[in-house]
């Protein structure tokens, strides 16, 4: 019965991705002008178009650029302008950034990072930085030895390192201004999530999902790092910065310390829930969004209840901290669908007026709508392979979750849809204001679960899932879609062998970049889902690209090559490329400054003094 | 003088015995030393970094004939009471001799 069920749900996936999948809707995928949606979005801070000056672009998260010089036209003469290789083999995740002429990268552990200098031939190193971190947080860290970002504010280039401290060094000069200790590794809990910074605070959310952590979201002071505010995820109301101002649109969030009677005993100790994802920001409620991750163990029948604040999202006070509501996507999750997803933040038509919202697409496979001043779910639609649930109720907020796909202690549980790492992970996506869509890479997988109890043991993983992950129908396991927010619906997909573990940037001609897993990195209509260039690189491609203007006024695309982190778990699978740690820099024919045929001299021959010939210098 | 005979007493006892890289598995081969092991590698959670078919995930594949440590008895010995510089934590407070042989035993076993 339990295997007929899960048949049936299986086939109901694969029905809606044969419906969906590289098929024109409604709405024409070949729309040439004007938006699929009526969605727009406030670019705030707006920043100087040419720049990237934080991971996303914007506060709103959109990684939309409105560069159009490289556009439909002159794509296809896409051709390496340089490239720069950091010497690090842990995955890399994060995008460079681009202030004024000096580009900031930082690698994964050991997190040296570099500034390079844009406005000489070959972008040559102006300085280095090396924090050192300890290494016992090597053994620490679920998923690869990653940082997902880093920030540039006040003068600074402000990161975490993945020992449990955050980093701010001069940006002029590589120095380190400030370095502030917020946990101990020792017992579990690491750092990767990209920093990010409104005004004159930092935002860090906390990793270790895996590891019986308890997870906590702070804000540092941009100045010298010293802790304004902090929200642990779980546990009583006090340290989760839950007060009279919290109001959750679902009644059954609403109640005092749930934080703490949501699970047994004192478990939620060791409820994980970290927030080791996105952060977003909306100027005019003055309120950040980010979302917590699987609660632990990840062995479901050791902690019934509702297990909050884990798997949800949460809107708060940019200054004070305090909890406005928070939204659980995954109650009681059994099956590791973090929340930590970007919440992309933009402004839809919604029933004759104009709704403020996020879209989340949840590792869960739900992608969601929400009304960001209120916590009201308006669309929750799958966007991808999943049978662990039939809807998401509008009327409650709640998952029907489907009776095959709960896990069992010891025993194997076939074919649930999606696997742990979902059907989408970390790797952001990204929103264009002149379609209205939504682009993202996603999975198309499922697993065979079994389940072991678990003892926590401090530093130590505190898991309990044994897993079998196989590619879904089709057996091709990736995929890179447009998504209409709006209607909850995709508009076009592209197949890849692989999960597509890259992030995403779209810009104003209409052009999406993204990255794959078997090294290929594509620019594609964003209208049509044509893909106009591809590229095969060294490694492959689990980081998100950017876009930015030269000091030369040409405009480059990169992205980092150095396949890793939770892509990993298909390092068996045929086409996974080694590791790489190469930085990739295009433009149209490769062009840039003193590059190709515009340098004949050697640097070191064009320093020399004029030389005088050998016979003349003996006299 | 009497704590000396005891740590000396104690040192004769094979549990407490120094290991080094040469020191031979006492368990060698013997399949309820394996399942002990095997049962052990779950309730301690080495699997959560090892995986539970030993192949690695967050850790390094124990089935591979790479290591890192060394691969004799006595290195994976040595590697799992002590720990690594890299975050593998030290499991002679948590454990006894006995049960390390045992986890030994059964690493070995899956690299029959």
């Amino acid at each position: 019965m339990r295997k007929s069920l899960l048949v049936a749900a299986l086939l109901c996936g694969a029905a809606f991705l044969a419906l969906s999948a590289g098929t024109p809707d409604a709405k024409p995928a070949n729309k040439s002008t004007g938006s699929f949606t009526g969605a727009t979005a406030n670019l705030a801070p707006n920043d100087p178009p040419g720049q990237w000056i934080r991971q996303a672009r914007d506060y709103a998260n959109t990684r939309y650029s409105p560069l159009t010089q490289i556009n439909k036209a002159n794509v296809g003469r896409l051709r390496v302008a340089w490239s720069f290789s950091d010497g690090q083999m842990y995955g890399h995740e994060g995008a460079p950034l681009v202030v004024g002429d000096t580009m900031y990268l930082v690698t994964p552990f050991p997190n040296i990072a570099y500034a390079l200098d844009l406005s000489k031939t070959g972008a040559p190193i102006k300085w280095v930085y090396q924090p050192n971190p300890d290494p016992r947080a090597i053994g620490e860290a679920c998923c690869d030895k990653v940082l997902r970002g880093w920030a540039y504010a006040d003068g600074k280039l402000i990161y975490n390192l993945l020992d449990d401290h955050t980093v701010a060094v001069d940006a002029a000069t590589g120095k380190e201004v400030w370095r502030v200790l917020l946990d101990d590794v020792a017992k579990g809990p690491t750092l990767t999530q990209a920093a990010f910074v409104v005004g004159d605070k930092v935002y860090i959310g906390s990793s270790g999902g895996e590891l019986g952590t308890n997870g906590w979201f702070q804000a540092l002071d941009v100045k010298d790092g010293h802790t304004v505010w902090k929200a642990f995820t779980n546990g009583p109301d006090d340290g989760a910065l839950i007060g009279p101002d919290f109001k959750p649109f679902y009644s059954w969030m609403k109640g005092k310390d749930l934080g703490v009677s949501s699970w047994p005993g004192e478990m939620w100790k060791q409820g994980a829930s970290a927030p080791w994802g996105w952060v977003s920001y909306d100027p005019d409620l003055n309120e950040i969004y980010y979302g917590t991750s699987n609660p632990g163990p990840r062995t479901p029948s050791q902690r019934p209840g509702l297990n909050l604040w884990s798997s949800a999202v949460f809107a708060r006070d940019a200054n004070t901290g305090q909890a406005k509501w928070a939204y659980q996507f995954t109650p009681h999750d059994e099956w590791d669908y973090d929340g930590v997803n970007e919440n992309v933040l933009i402004e839809i038509p919604w029933k004759g007026g104009r709704r403020k919202v996020m879209v989340h697409f949840n590792r869960n496979g739900f992608a969601y709508t929400i009304d960001r001043a209120s916590g009201e779910v308006l669309v929750a639609e799958p966007f991808g392979l999943q049978n662990w649930a039939s809807k998401i109720d509008l009327t409650n907020g709640m998952p029907v979750v489907n009776d095959a796909a709960h896990p069992v202690v010891e025993k194997k549980v076939e074919n649930i849809c999606p696997p742990d790492i979902g059907v989408k992970n970390w790797n952001p996506s990204a929103f264009s204001p002149r379609t209205g869509l939504l682009y993202a890479g996603v999975f198309n997988s499922c697993m065979d679960l079994t389940n072991h109890i678990v003892q926590y043991i401090p530093g130590a993983p505190y898991d309990g899932m044994e897993m079998v992950r196989k590619a879904g129908p089709g057996g091709n396991w990736g995929e890179f879609i447009a998504w209409d927010p709006v209607a909850g619906k995709r508009i076009w997909s592209i197949k890849e062998n692989l999960y597509v573990w890259s992030g995403a940037v779209v810009t104003g001609s209409d052009l999406v970049f993204y990255g794959t897993m078997d090294g290929w990195f594509r620019a594609v209509d964003a209208r049509s889902g044509k893909v106009l260039w591809s590229q095969k690189l060294g490694s492959g491609i689990t980081a998100a690209p950017m876009t930015f203007t030269g000091p030369d006024k040409r405009q480059y695309v990169a992205v980092y090559t150095g396949v890793g982190g939770g892509a990993g778990v298909l390092r068996r699978e045929k086409g996974y490329m080694p590791g790489g740690n190469t930085l990739y820099v295009f433009s149209v024919d490769g062009a840039g400054i003193g590059l190709g045929t515009s340098q004949l001299v050697s640097h070191a021959q064009a320093a020399a003094p004029v030389s005088v010939p050998p016979a003349a210098a003996h006299n | 003088m009497k704590r000396i005979a005891f740590v000396l007493a104690l040192m004769a006892t094979p549990a407490f015995a120094q290991v080094t890289a040469d020191t031979s598995n006492p368990f060698e081969g013997k399949a309820d030393a394996a399942e002990a092991g095997h049962a052990l590698f779950g309730k301690m959670n080495c699997a959560g970094c090892h995986a539970y078919d030993l192949t690695g995930g967050m850790g390094p594949d124990l089935t591979d004939t790479s290591w890192q440590y060394g691969g004799k008895p006595g290195e994976i010995y040595h590697t799992i009471a002590e720990g690594t510089p890299r975050g593998m934590p030290a499991w002679k407070d948590k454990m006894t001799a006995d049960e390390i042989w045992q986890v030994v035993t059964y690493i070995q076993s899956r690299h029959q």
